[in-house]
């Protein structure tokens, strides 16, 4: 079978809005990621597990708010007390949650085709984000991750980079191409070149 | 526009919350016999306070996690916000 992406009909490759007399390496640039493995991991609330004692991809879980572990190939978001996305380039490394994560201890969920992956990359990427989604994003810094709405849509954003930023950002796959619309159109002001 | 300190995520603005009711209604409890007059006042029985109102609030874009918000209905003023399980 084919899979398609989320994003298949909608991202259309080029330079849109005000891009003219730009440097476009300076330009925003906006991509569809595919492909990865998202996996969310709630701990039971009657688990007694410590999460202190399991390793993931050489990762160890944290509850701290709007905290991202990562290392090259996987992140792993906070979503929520006890609650975590994991998101990996490895798509083998299901098999290893179900060895690592008990289910009698976790909920483990594979969402990885439930999810549009848009990644913004550019100077304006907060500038974007701040005209439809009302978290401060003065404070948001590499490796933090927020649940918010833009525009009335929910979603996960994940920054990954400040120089410059690159911000990824996960929305339920039916929602994608309102999503995916919202971005584009707050992205015309800068002019942006979809890659 | 309201901004409400999620007790897990930090302060963030009115538009991720919606309203849960009145956060001191009391379920019977369970496999006690009560009269309908009492599960009734349960059901659909709410004070309307001008100030000073414990409510419920879930932060559905955010953690998705229930909380507890001191608010005043006036002013809208938060006094502040509670983990669901905390006694206020």
């Amino acid at each position: 079978m084919t899979s398609i992406s989320a994003l298949n009909y909608t991202h259309k490759l080029g330079l849109f809005g005000n891009h003219e007399n730009k440097n476009e390496q300076n330009l925003l640039k906006v991509s569809e990621i595919k492909n990865l493995l998202i996996v969310q991991l709630v701990k039971y609330k009657n688990s007694s597990v410590s999460i202190e004692n399991i390793d993931i991809d050489n990762l160890k879980l944290k509850n701290e708010p709007q905290s991202v572990i990562s290392n090259k190939d996987t992140r792993i978001l906070w979503n929520g007390p006890y609650n975590w996305f994991l998101i990996s380039i490895k798509k083998d490394l299901l098999k290893v949650i179900y060895e690592v994560f008990k289910n009698t201890e976790f909920a483990i969920t594979d969402l990885s085709h439930s999810r549009a992956i848009i990644e913004l990359e550019g100077n304006d990427v907060k500038e974007v984000l701040k005209k439809g989604c009302p978290y401060n994003f003065n404070i948001f810094n590499k490796n933090n991750c927020i649940n918010s709405t833009f525009n009335g849509i929910a979603f996960t954003a994940d920054m990954i980079d400040v120089d410059p930023y690159k911000v990824r950002m996960f929305s339920l796959r039916s929602f994608g191409e309102s999503f995916y619309h919202s971005i584009t159109d707050s992205s015309l002001e800068f002019g942006y070149k979809a890659i | 526009m309201l901004h409400i300190k999620c007790p897990h995520c930090g302060l963030r603005s009115q538009n991720e919350f919606t309203y849960g009711g009145d956060a001191t209604v009391k379920r019977p409890e369970l496999n006690k016999e009560i009269s309908d007059q009492e599960w009734d006042n349960f059901v659909y029985l709410r004070k309307s306070p001008r100030g000073n109102h414990l409510e419920l609030w879930q932060h559905i874009s955010g953690c998705r996690q229930w909380i507890k918000v001191e608010r005043d209905t006036l002013t809208h003023e938060i006094f502040k916000t509670f983990k669901a399980n905390e006694e206020v």
